[in-house]
């Protein structure tokens, strides 16, 4: 579970051109389960996202993590607060806690699709051979195991949203965080990523999409959508769960 | 004033080191009385940013402080041949009425600052910041020694004449001088030679106590002190006499020369630096207990324990040998 306490973000703080992306957000986002964040462009949920993905820091606000089933928590250590932590626990946080899936990928060009898949992975000391193993079990499981040799640049948008779902779960992160993962693809590739999606919250991950995409928030498997509106959290609903 | 480049970089060096713990204190004071983990405020937030930016600036002020007591020695001991009377840097840092005062005051600094590092690891190496107000509250007592440091090295080092003829340390060190390196070079070779002996012992079973059990941490930190105090004192004594095979000579300063291989840089280097890692050990034993140090304390110490047992085992090792192998000898 993760859930935010009246948190604030202002970009430009005491500057004339201050401005409140986020303005005291209350949420929970259950475990397990797929939450979509649903609003317009500027409504504040790729910074959203980007909180509760440590990638950033709010101005007020705290957020915490609960129940995480991961081996960076201390023995007894039940939930995490993520925002007074310096950035050397939250680099380990980052990479282990959390998967990302991009708006436009971004696949590092000039290096392969396994070489892309396994970058998160590097840095964590595990022997290259083992990393390898698992970016090529995780592109078969995504059937693009035949290209993982090739350039990213030379990859069709389906492949390479699969390449970066896999990359995503190289570190076998218990939160996938997707910012409008599907802007750049057609109904057909938004419907498998979205079927790719309900298998990982299968799998008992928890699942954080920032969308504005009907097939996204519409989708069967989403388990709650919350309205992202001017920096405050609107109406919330289930979603289509079966 | 001398335009050496050591002295500017002394200079330089302590004028970084007071004006970092200067812009520290204007920061630490909101940080000791508004500090509230629990709260998410912006106040709260702005001060967990804050404290990462003193915590770096405050690391490398006291890595500056630590190094530049060997770049004062190293410089004192290099301007000798520029006063007449002087021999070595014991009759430099007699120049003035300021030069020993600094060096005792570096000294000093040296452990406090050491013990302050080791404590700012500890809480670094926490998530829940456990030690913040403890390690800044030092930093507040700390103040007072350094900045005293800094304006007394700046007294020494602009007052440093070079038409002053001072002593050599032949007589600032000799049985008729007055003071406290003369006091200490008269102390009885056995009777000092044993009680070091003890207190090496009783550091060595302390600090294997704290390897095994765990716990000893403080007997390891006092007797530590103590193996620095009579370690300096038997140099002073005994031990430099061995090493000049002179028994007359007791200059502490005149090892640092090439001619006795720089054997007073791991001497006196080697006691302090384990004599720091002696007292880090018990100046972190009161914090073992919270729960986010349980495990990170114990390693730290352990560390510590390893690096002060080695250190005064070295020195211990080479004062011996040359005790052992010289013909030299004072016992009549």
């Amino acid at each position: 579970m993760i859930r935010l306490v009246e948190v604030r973000k202002i970009f430009n703080a005491g500057r004339p051109n201050a401005h409140a992306a986020l303005d005291g957000v209350t949420l929970t986002i259950r475990r397990s389960a797929v939450t979509v964040l649903k609003g317009p462009s500027g409504s504040g949920k790729t910074t959203l996202l980007s909180l509760i993905g440590c990638m950033a820091r709010p101005t007020s606000g705290r957020i915490h993590l609960h129940g995480l089933d991961t081996d960076w928590l201390a023995p007894g250590e039940e939930s995490l607060e993520i925002t007074s932590l310096p950035e050397r626990f939250l680099t380990g946080i980052r990479r282990r806690a959390f998967g990302f899936v991009f708006q436009q990928f971004h696949l590092v060009r000039g290096l392969s699709a396994l070489d892309n898949v396994m970058l998160p992975a590097l840095p964590t000391g595990a022997s290259r051979a083992a990393i390898a193993a698992r970016g090529m079990a995780l592109l078969e499981r995504f059937r693009v195991a035949g290209r993982a040799g090739n350039l990213v640049e030379h990859l069709s948008g389906g492949e390479a949203q699969r390449v970066a779902i896999a990359r995503a779960l190289i570190n076998d992160p218990a939160v996938i965080i997707a910012d409008e993962p599907t802007a750049h693809l057609d109904s057909r590739l938004s419907a498998e990523f979205m079927e790719i999606i309900a298998t990982l919250r299968s799998e008992g991950r928890t699942v954080v999409i920032a969308s504005h995409d009907p097939l996204v928030y519409a989708a069967p498997g989403v388990d709650a959508v919350v309205v992202v509106r001017d920096g405050r959290i609107g109406e919330s609903g289930s979603g289509r769960t079966p | 004033m001398i335009l050496e480049p050591g002295i500017l970089a002394l200079i330089l060096l302590s004028l970084i080191t007071s004006g970092t713990i200067l812009y520290a204190l204007r920061h630490i004071v909101p940080i000791l009385y508004a500090w509230d983990l629990k709260s998410g405020s912006e106040g709260q937030l702005q001060l967990e940013r804050r404290t990462y930016l003193l915590s770096t600036l405050l690391t490398w002020a006291f890595v500056a402080e630590l190094t530049s007591l060997l770049l004062l020695v190293y410089t004192a001991e290099n301007l000798h041949e520029r006063f007449t009377g002087a021999m070595c840097a014991a009759g430099v840092f007699n120049l003035n009425a300021f030069g020993y005062p600094a060096l005792l005051l570096k000294l000093g600094n040296f452990l406090l600052a050491g013990c302050w590092l080791v404590l700012n690891r500890a809480d670094n190496s926490a998530r829940d910041y456990p030690l913040i107000r403890g390690k800044y509250l030092f930093l507040l007592v700390l103040t007072v020694p350094l900045l005293a440091e800094g304006v007394v090295l700046g007294l020494y080092l602009l007052n440093l004449q070079p038409d002053v003829i001072t002593s050599c340390c032949g007589s600032l060190f000799g049985s008729r001088a007055v003071g406290l390196g003369s006091e200490l070079a008269v102390w009885p070779m056995r009777p000092l030679g044993l009680v070091l002996l003890l207190a090496y012992v009783l550091n060595l079973g302390s600090g294997s106590f704290v390897l095994r059990k765990g716990r000893g941490s403080y007997l390891f930190a006092l007797s530590g002190l103590l193996v620095l105090f009579l370690g300096i004192s038997a140099i002073l004594s005994f031990v430099a006499p061995y090493f000049y095979e002179l028994p007359s000579h007791h200059c502490p300063f005149c090892l640092l020369k090439a001619d006795y291989g720089y054997v007073g840089y791991l001497l006196c280097g080697g006691l302090l630096v384990g004599a720091t890692a002696a007292a880090a050990v018990g100046v972190l034993q009161p914090f073992a207990t919270r729960p986010s140090l349980r495990q990170i304390i114990p390693a730290l110490q352990r560390r510590a324990v390893w690096l002060g047992l080695t250190l005064f085992t070295l020195c211990f090792l080479v004062a011996t040998l040359r005790i052992i192998t010289t013909d030299f000898t004072l016992f009549g």
